[in-house]
Formats: structure tokens, sequence, C-alpha cells
């Protein structure tokens, strides 16, 4: 009986071990990049991408809850999930977008034209739908790397009192709202 | 006179080269220390980006903008700890290759620990077992020629 018992271990063992593999091809391992959660949208001071005169902080965003997008002309996913998140600001939702500059290092004195960029947005938001009540432009990625953004596109919801609740790396698409921020907004509602 | 100028000239020219090259070396730091904290700091924080890359390897944009703010809090006087804590509060423990100790983490020190010991074990008590077997008795005698005893009818039986 007793050898029996051994006689399978190895085999359990197996088993338990492929369990283990199998569920790991469907984890996220991003899902862990949360070090933001729970703390209060980080202080910026950052221009209007189609306006330098206006300028934007987490005080103006204050008292309503919002998706920030992290996004650039230069991503294609984020140019696949305007048309969604478009339908979602018909619906109510409000967006504001962090236009994120892949290609502009200031340590190289790259040459960078505001006036060729904010053409290419207003085309791209033209043709493919424009989600964003408005947008900053984080030109040097500081309040980027303050939230702990890694690449486009990247979403934080946001309630009334700047407290960031989700943060989802990746495109958002209808499966994506439903299971991850229908939740949160429901609960928040409650 | 000639000479003189030639000597000037070349002076100049090596200055000037020496300039370009302080330009080029995009590092500087006051002390070694800091130099030895920076370089310790790039090969231990992760690239949030591309998983199996330090920031020092990484070319990914964010890695740049990673090593860029090491470096500022690194010239600021920031301790390697204190930067670490800095990574950490904005891209979550993913960014450091050293997991904390947490309940949820214990099990990566314990569970080596456990199976090296339980192996140990397993060889000790075979060992012994094994060991218990080979003792002989009186009685042992006694089965063995029972055991011959049988057989040996039976081959005649046959």
């Amino acid at each position: 009986m007793n050898r029996k018992i051994l006689g399978f271990l190895p085999f359990l063992i197996f088993v338990l071990l492929c369990v283990f593999l199998y569920q790991g091809l469907f984890g996220n391992p991003r899902e862990l990049q949360t070090g933001r959660l729970g703390q209060t949208m980080p202080s910026f001071n950052l221009p209007d991408l189609m306006d330098e005169n206006k300028r934007w902080t987490e005080k103006d965003l204050l008292g309503e809850v919002y998706l920030m997008n992290v996004w650039g002309t230069w991503c294609p996913t984020c140019i696949a999930e305007l048309g969604y998140l478009t339908k979602l600001r018909e619906q109510g939702v409000k967006i504001v977008g962090l236009y994120y500059d892949q290609a502009y290092d200031p340590d190289f004195g790259d040459y960078f034209d505001i006036n060729a960029l904010r053409e290419e947005v207003d085309t791209m938001l033209g043709r493919a739908g424009n989600p964003y009540q408005f947008n900053i432009l984080d030109l040097e990625r500081s309040l980027a790397l303050d939230l702990g953004v890694s690449g486009a596109p990247e979403t934080f919801l946001v309630d009334k009192k700047g407290t960031i609740l989700l943060h989802h790396t990746g495109d958002i698409n209808q499966r994506v709202w439903r299971s991850k921020f229908l939740p949160a907004l429901e609960e928040l509602q409650r | 006179m000639k000479i003189r100028v030639v000597f000037l000239l070349v002076m100049v020219l090596l200055l000037s080269a020496a300039v370009v090259n302080a330009a080029e070396d995009k590092y500087e730091f006051k002390n070694a220390e800091q130099a030895q904290t920076f370089k310790e700091l790039t090969l231990e924080l992760r690239c949030p980006k591309c998983q199996n890359q330090n920031i020092a390897d990484s070319d990914a944009v964010v890695a740049k903008d990673l090593r860029d703010k090491v470096l500022t809090l690194v010239h600021e006087g920031n301790s390697k700890q204190e930067v670490i804590d800095y990574m950490i509060d904005r891209y979550g423990y993913f960014v450091h290759y050293q997991p904390p100790v947490t309940p949820a983490t214990i099990i990566l020190w314990v569970l080596p620990v456990i199976i090296v010991v339980l192996g140990f074990g397993f060889i000790v008590f075979r060992q012994k077992k094994a060991a218990k077997k080979q003792s002989w008795s009186a009685e042992d005698d006694k089965r063995l020629e029972q055991l011959i005893a049988q057989y040996q009818r039976k081959e005649r039986h046959q």
C-alpha cells in the first residue's frame, strides 16, 4: 500500500508541475506592474497638446471619474483602440489623453516639430474617431515615469478624488472593458 | 619661433580633443562611490518593457528614461536603497530583480530548503530500513530451512 503511493509520487509531482506551468501560459506577467495602484495621481504641470499656452495640473482633473489613456500616433495598437474608446466617450466616459512621444530625446537635442505633430494627431483622430476631452503633452515622459508607464497603450482609471484604481497595459476592447473596467466603475457607484 | 607656433598649435589641438572626449563621456560622477552605485543600480533594475533585461542592457525607451532618472537621483545624493524604493513606488516590485520577502514570496526561500531536507530525510530513512532488513537471526535460519524443504518436496513430487 505504502509502496503504491510512493510509486505514484513522481506522477503526482508531474501533474502538479503541468498545472502550474499551464496556468502560467495565460498569466500576464505585466499585471505585477501596479506600483501606483491605490495612490493619488502624482502632481504634474504639463502643456496641452494642441495649445502650449494652456497648462494642465493634477488638480484640474479632480471631481470627475476619468480614464487617462497613454498613447501616441507611432503606436499601432493605440490607433486600433481609438474606435472603441470613441464609443465609450459617446456613452459618457471621460477620457483624457496623455501623449507619449517615443522618439523625443532631449539628451540628443532632438529636433521636435510640434506643428507637424498636431497636424498628424488631427488627421489621425479625424479618421479613427476622437475619444479625448483633451490631450496632455508629456514630451519628456516625466508624468509617464511617475505613473509607472512602460509603453503605450496603457490606461488608468482614476476616481473623483484622484485615486488610481486601475492600471491596464495593452489595448482596451469590449472584453477588457467588461471584465476589468465595468466592475470597477460599478464598485464606485455603490 | 616657428617651432614654438607649431608646438602651441599641437597643444591646442590636443586640448580640444580632450574636451570633445569629455563631452562624449555621458555619465559623469562626483566620486567613485556614486559611479559604483549607478552601475549596480542599472544592473539590478529590470526593464519594465523587456522582462529579461536590466536597464543597463536594454535599448527600450523606458529603459533609457529609467537610466536617466537613476543618474539624476544618484547625482542628487540618493542612496542605492532610496533609488530602488523610488522605482518600486512607480513600477512595482517587478522593476527590481530581487523580490521582497513577503508572505506571498516566502515560498521561494523556504521551498528549496524543504526539498533538500525531505530528500536527505528520505535517504536516511531508506538506509535505516535496509540496514534493519539485513540483520539475520536464528528465526530467519529456521524459515529458510522450511522454505528449502518445501521446494525440495515439490520437486520430488513432479
